[in-house]
């Protein structure tokens, strides 16, 4: 499952928590390989979780 | 060409870049710092090696596994462990890979008229003994080269050499992305093994019959010195990086950048205070990767913390690594309080906190 990152009001990324160890990565680079496995994820047809609000 | 024809015009030249494969000599193990780990699927263990399996908790993976001599001229290897004596179903596998870079094996020109042939080569001590395999795939895994390697004797550092004809079939990549994919077998099925010595228009992950190193339990597989070049003769191992340590670990970090394992008080960057609520924290990457990296952490109560104003905040991770480059980056963290504009330095505050950056293929 994956959880949305916001910054400054904006969707900026997302990260993926798995037994202590945090992967985040931002939008912005097509070639990540990170971000390339959430939009097969999303194309599967699911939905991360929102991301927390901005303090 | 002659083998000693070859080995002549290697001496003449004695290119330092010929060998395509990054960590051949498995020297670094940023991830782990020679700690065993039974990895997940795409896991990546030792430099650039990466596990690729379809059930975990099969093998375990460490560099120096064992604590066995290595080959002549090696300090180190990476080393499978067989977890349980696992019977493979028809289409499961097990593997060690290494991707290579688009870049790096450009000029190989495979999938043209004018492919080159490479030679695949290593050294492989095991406890088993028989027929091993491996694959040579193109990024889309339609196009692989299965291959077999014998293990004459067990618990014996052996030299293997494989040629493989240059692929003029297929789309293999030429850019940033995955150019050729090196696997080695520790268990395939059936229907993902193929016919060895001949490219197949096919998603293969091992040759048939090869060897199943999971089936064991407590079997070993050990190897070291990996190098593909163009040709059809195996020269001497160099390291990519042409021998330079340093060299070859500004290659690993091209793909992943460990700034900070096991040790508190280890400088992740400079930051300041951006709103009351927020700070924003500067790093620099020690070489240019090659995407803009993704954020690896661990976190916990006070793992890290921010140092300003003769005080120190502490808290259990970063929020993002944001506006990313592959040059640099922005260490943010959303409710750190502190007073607007205030500067500082952000540290490891506990041995379990760990940093990394990954821009692997």
């Amino acid at each position: 499952m994956y959880k949305q990152i916001k910054y400054q009001e904006q969707i900026i990324g997302a990260f993926k928590e798995d037994g202590g160890v945090r992967v985040s990565f931002g939008f912005t680079d097509p070639a990540n390989t990170d971000y390339q496995e959430y939009l097969k994820w999303l194309a599967e047809g699911n939905t991360p979780e929102p991301a927390d609000p901005v303090e | 060409m002659t083998q000693a024809a070859a080995l002549a015009a290697y001496g003449s030249s004695s290119p330092s870049n010929r060998n395509r494969i990054i960590n051949g000599g498995m020297v670094f193990d940023q991830r782990n710092a020679g700690a065993s780990v039974t990895p997940a699927n795409a896991d990546y263990t030792l430099d650039r090696w990466r596990s690729y399996l379809s059930q975990a908790s099969k093998y375990s993976v460490q560099q120096n596994a064992g604590s066995v001599t290595p080959p002549a001229g090696f300090i180190n290897y990476l080393g499978v462990t067989s977890l349980s004596a696992y019977s493979v179903g028809s289409s499961e596998f097990f593997s060690i890979q290494q991707f290579i870079e688009g870049f790096n094996v450009a000029d190989l020109g495979w999938g043209t008229a004018n492919a080159q042939a490479v030679t695949l080569s290593f050294k492989v001590y095991s406890s088993l003994t028989g027929t091993f395999g491996g694959v040579l795939q193109n990024d889309g895994q339609n196009r692989s080269y299965p291959f077999t390697y014998s293990i004459p004797t067990a618990n014996t550092w052996t030299t293997i050499s494989v040629t493989v004809s240059g692929d003029t079939s297929g789309t293999w990549l030429t850019n940033s992305g995955r150019g050729i994919a090196v696997w080695f077998g520790l268990g395939a099925g059936s229907t993902v093994s193929g016919t060895a010595g001949a490219w197949a228009a096919a998603s293969y992950f091992s040759a048939t019959g090869a060897t199943s190193v999971v089936g064991t339990s407590g079997a070993t597989f050990y190897i070291t010195g990996v190098q593909l070049e163009a040709g059809s003769v195996a020269t001497p191992f160099c390291p990519a990086g042409g021998g330079s340590y340093g060299q070859e670990l500004a290659l690993c970090q091209r793909y992943y950048w460990q700034q900070a394992l096991g040790a508190a008080n280890i400088m992740l960057g400079i930051g300041t205070v951006f709103s009351g609520t927020n700070m924003n924290g500067f790093v620099q990457f020690p070489v240019q990767m090659r995407t803009a990296p993704s954020l690896v952490q661990s976190t916990g109560t006070n793992y890290y913390y921010f140092e300003r104003d003769t005080a120190a905040t502490p808290f259990s991770g970063f929020s993002a690594l944001n506006r990313a480059s592959k040059d640099a980056g922005q260490l943010y963290i959303s409710g750190l309080a502190g007073t607007s504009g205030q500067a500082g330095i952000l540290f490891t505050a506990s041995s379990s906190a760990a940093i990394g950056y990954s821009a692997e293929l």
